[in-house]
């Protein structure tokens, strides 16, 4: 009986150890999204991480949920190359004009002060499409300091 | 005269149109590259391609991205560079709704299963998400 304890216990131990790193590392990071009035139907937007080249390194989230759209998000449709497991689990629906947008996400805590970007693309039918509305560099810097778009949104700003 | 005011209008109606046409490639056709290299660069980055033609300008292309869809895409003929990519299973929803009963019209396929677990090795877990 012992025996089985200690082995339980030991299994455990491993367990936490191992689980516990990963937890370490990430970082709950929440992004808040302004749109404009820019008085057109709900807006598309792709956040996405890039590097300090502004090449594609990840899909954050897509607002809209219809795929034959995600074209016009042209950066981040260049980077991701469209690939479904790129955004998988990080769509939910358009924003209206007018509208704010919160993100709650957990993200590895090795890309913020890493030289990294969050860069976001807008569309909206039948309106100009704007590569690049956001781009602002993923720091503890810039963290809490609204950035005002290009585009369609208003402003922009993530807090760590 | 009458002739020349509607060769000149004529001119000019192209050329608006032509302006007003976003999606169009406006490389001159001295910088064109050949359709070889387009392919050559595809396959390359894990295109299957099946076919290359001119569209708007653009070189328009027909085959299976690296992700493993059927696409259709533009690229600018001189830099080679991706103007436009649409996944063409979408357009099976494309403009068939004019031929259905408008009680079953569909709202065009999803991006992505919405309640699965992001994949992508960025982010943990499903994301929250509000809007106000």
């Amino acid at each position: 009986m012992k025996q089985i304890l200690s082995a339980v216990g030991l299994v455990i131990a491993l367990a936490s150890a191992l689980a516990m790193p990963a937890f370490a590392q990430a970082r709950e990071v929440t992004f808040t999204i302004e749109m404009k009035n820019y008085g057109g139907d709900g807006a598309y937007l792709a956040l996405y991480l890039a590097d300090g080249e502004g090449q594609y390194q990840g899909t954050l989230w897509v607002a809209g949920e219809k795929s034959k759209y995600y074209s016009h998000l042209s950066g981040w449709a260049r980077g991701s190359g469209l690939n479904a497991v790129e955004y998988d689990g990080l769509t939910g629906a358009s924003l209206a004009s007018g509208r704010t947008l919160k993100i709650n996400l957990d993200l590895d805590d090795a890309l913020i002060d890493s030289g990294y970007e969050i860069r976001i693309d807008t569309a909206v039918e039948d309106m100009r499409d704007h590569s690049d509305d956001i781009a602002v560099p993923l720091t503890s810097e810039s963290a809490g300091q609204p950035q005002a778009g290009r585009g369609y949104i208003q402003s922009f700003q993530y807090d760590l | 005269m009458k002739t020349k005011t509607v060769v000149l209008s004529l001119a000019l109606a192209f050329m608006s149109a032509s302006l007003l046409a976003d999606d169009d490639c406006n490389d001159p056709m001295t910088n064109w590259q050949p359709q070889e290299n387009l392919r050559q660069k595809l396959e390359a980055e894990g295109w299957t391609v099946y076919r290359i033609k001119v569209d708007d300008g653009c070189y328009e292309v027909k085959g299976e991205a690296p992700g493993g869809f059927r696409a259709e895409a533009s690229f600018s003929p001189a830099s080679l560079m991706l103007m436009e990519l649409e996944r063409e299973d979408d357009d099976e929803d494309n403009d068939d709704d004019r031929y259905r009963n408008n009680s079953e019209k569909r709202e065009g396929t999803p991006g992505s299963n919405p309640s699965a677990v992001p994949r992508n090795g960025i982010v943990s877990g499903r994301p929250s998400v509000t809007v106000e």
